[in-house]
């Protein structure tokens, strides 16, 4: 065996595998695909760090972050009227719990910790294929050249072609997976903290539904680096193509809208660019393992999109830790087979990334529903423009305001309180 | 003969945004082989059949690049800094040069970017150069090289020691395998600072700012195809390309 266990891709998911085993005094081999880890990802986004601090002690102090966010904002966008839950709170920060993160910066340091504890990192290395002998991984394919170890990582991210070929996985239907389209808007450190109030190194993370994508299931993001905004939509792909809409134009629609451009303001464009993403939830993981092969992260289909927080890099962490562990066991007795790799799955559904998963099992299905989108946010604008909207006409109790607005809506209470239920039921 | 080849001493431009102020920010841009830098390393090998072939590189490239294609001795320098400055990049080449106990031949490429580079580092060595060096061979001290001038070939004979300024004609045939690349990385590099090379480069070149050349936007056509011929015919014409 040239290696103790070949990882393939050095994002999040990848870079923890190796790490741990490396540290472990075991030979690994990190290869990526990009020129450099991190030069294919475009992902600016909020990292769930606590997991990381178990990996990386003093990960947040460390590590190439961007701000702490302390502030979390929910918005529902209409044409002309933006409801939202700000929610604001030092405890966030205290210990940190979230950082947004721009991960050419990270998966470079990444892939930095791995080689310092020992770990052979080849960026530049397109795997075409997987090695392997009845049933049995044995290692991968690079043009002429072939590697064997004695298990290999897949963590080659959302679209695996490794893990198809290897047959865990068949081709994603459209309404599991969705297209992210960012912009990195450049603004001065003290501008971002002004505009969105919050302190030196601290941050926001905006989640949006509703007009911001025209109706197209998905949303509207927002996060505060250090000196820039990430901001997009990330766009289901079976209702864009039903929808017969672009990424492109509602992306511009999104940065545009009157409630969101005044945010912007000023600010220098400094990179677009779009990505698959993986939107499935617990439906999406296949079967994770095969005799001398595991399949971590977004590979894995370890995403979770629960309307409140979108995920991954923190469940891919996860996933990252209990391949590792797996792993650690299977060379110390040296058995790769089936049973000893299903050893990460179970160590994997026991963590609380395998947990969540399961919990929120039925959020896909809860964020499908398209009332989310359309209807809900114009009928909480609707209630609230009859509290404010003091037009010297008496005003009404709360509750035929409410009515009335429900009414108007043509939501009906039975369709409002079943809807209600879901989400309790899928959150 | 001993031969000396230079690669991976500047960024890549294309990793430089530049911002409205006119500020270039390089991000965390690390220098990179250059678009002759392959060509270098095939002119540097043919050179140095027979005798030795040394590696130099400047800054934070990683010198696997090189090892994993035929050099058997890396140098580099990790604090070079990339600078705008021509000659100064090559003074700090030069000295390099000099502490690795000389050349033969330096071996550099023709770098659209850095035009003055090759010529300043043949000046500061007291060497003659040729510039646009396609391909070269070596028979005792004397250099057969190859080169491109406007559409005309010439065939140059040089004696050594001398710089090789080399022009890629096409894309690198054939990248090495992930094998060199995974035996590259266990090789050795010898790192030499610039207070061991007696260089303190300063930055001569001051920049007032840089402006991206203006955009012309792009047309798009839509239609039926015979549609769309006929329009791109008729844009054609109006913009005097027909």
């Amino acid at each position: 065996m040239d290696f103790d266990v070949i990882v393939v891709g050095a994002g999040i998911a990848g870079c923890v595998t190796a790490y741990q085993l490396a540290s472990g005094g075991h030979s690994v081999l990190l290869v990526e695909r990009g020129a450099e880890p991190g030069a294919k990802n475009l992902s600016g986004g909020v990292l769930y760090c606590r997991v990381m601090e178990k990996v990386f002690p003093g990960f947040v102090d460390k590590a190439p972050v961007e701000r702490r966010i302390t502030r979390n904002y929910l918005g529902f966008l209409n044409q002309d009227s933006l409801v939202g839950i700000d929610y604001h709170d030092q405890r966030l920060g205290q210990p940190v719990n979230a950082v947004s993160v721009l991960r050419a910066k990270l998966d470079a340091w990444l892939a930095e910790q791995c080689e310092g504890a020992g770990a052979v990192v080849m960026p530049g290395i397109k795997v075409d294929s997987l090695l392997s002998e009845n049933g049995q991984y044995r290692g991968i394919k690079a043009g002429d050249d072939e590697l064997t170890a004695n298990v290999v990582v897949l963590a080659d991210g959302v679209n695996s072609f490794l893990a198809r070929e290897a047959g865990l996985r068949g081709k994603e239907p459209l309404k599991h997976l969705a297209v992210g389209v960012k912009s990195v808007i450049g603004l001065p450190a003290g501008v971002i903290e002004d505009r969105f109030g919050v302190a030196p190194g601290e941050g926001a993370a905006y989640a949006i539904v509703g007009d911001c994508t025209a109706g197209v299931g998905g949303g509207g993001f927002l996060y505060t680096n250090q000196e820039s905004l990430s901001i997009g939509v990330v766009l289901r792909l079976d209702d864009l193509v039903a929808k017969g809409l672009g990424s492109v134009e509602l992306h511009d629609r999104f940065v545009q809208h009157p409630g969101i451009a005044p945010l912007l303001k000023d600010g220098e464009l400094l990179e677009y660019g779009c990505h698959l993403v993986a939107e499935g939830g617990q439906a999406m993981v296949h079967d994770l393992a095969r005799p001398g092969l595991v399949v971590v992260g977004d590979a894995a289909g370890l995403t979770l999109n629960t309307g409140l927080t979108v995920r991954g890099m923190d469940l891919a962490a996860a996933s990252g830790i209990a391949a590792a562990s797996a792993i650690e066991d299977a060379l110390a007795d040296k058995h790769f087979s089936q049973a000893a790799m299903d050893g990460y799955v179970a160590r994997l559904n026991q963590s609380f990334a395998g947990k969540d998963m399961a919990t929120y099992a039925k959020a896909p299905a809860f964020m499908e529903n398209p009332r989310l989108f359309n209807d809900y946010g114009p009928l909480l604008a609707n209630i609230l423009r009859g509290f404010y909207n003091l037009d010297t006409t008496p005003r009404e109790h709360a509750l035929p305001v409410v009515r009335g607005a429900l009414k108007a809506s043509g939501l009906g209470l039975v369709r409002l309180a079943r809807d209600g239920l879901a989400g309790v039921r899928a959150l | 003969m001993k031969v000396v080849a230079l690669y991976k001493w500047a960024r890549d431009p294309e990793a430089a945004n530049v911002r409205a102020g006119g500020v270039v920010d390089w991000g965390n841009a690390k220098m990179v082989a250059g678009d002759d830098d392959h060509a270098v390393l095939e002119v540097a090998k043919a050179l140095a059949e027979g005798g030795e072939l040394v590696g130099l590189t400047l800054g934070d490239g990683d010198a696997a690049w090189a090892l994993a294609r035929g050099v058997e001795v890396a140098y580099s320098v990790p604090d070079a800094p990339f600078l705008a400055d021509n000659a100064a990049t090559a003074a700090i080449m030069a000295a390099a040069v000099k502490h690795i106990g000389g050349a033969d031949v330096v071996v550099v490429g023709d770098a659209e970017q850095h035009p003055g580079v090759p010529a300043a580092l043949a000046g500061l060595l007291g060497w003659p150069a040729l510039l646009g060096v396609t391909s070269a061979t070596a028979e005792g001290e004397r250099l057969t090289a190859v080169r491109r001038v406007g559409d005309t070939i010439q065939t140059v004979w040089v004696d050594a020691p001398a710089v090789l300024s080399v022009a890629a004609t096409g894309e690198e045939a054939k990248p090495p395998g992930m094998m060199q690349m995974l035996q590259a990385r266990k090789k050795p590099v010898t790192q030499v600072s610039l207070a061991e090379l007696g260089v303190d480069p300063k930055e001569g070149v001051a920049s007032r700012g840089t402006r991206l050349p203006d955009v012309t936007g792009a047309k798009m056509l839509e239609g039926s195809p015979a549609q769309v011929a006929a329009d791109l015919v008729a844009a054609l014409r109006s913009d005097g390309v027909l």
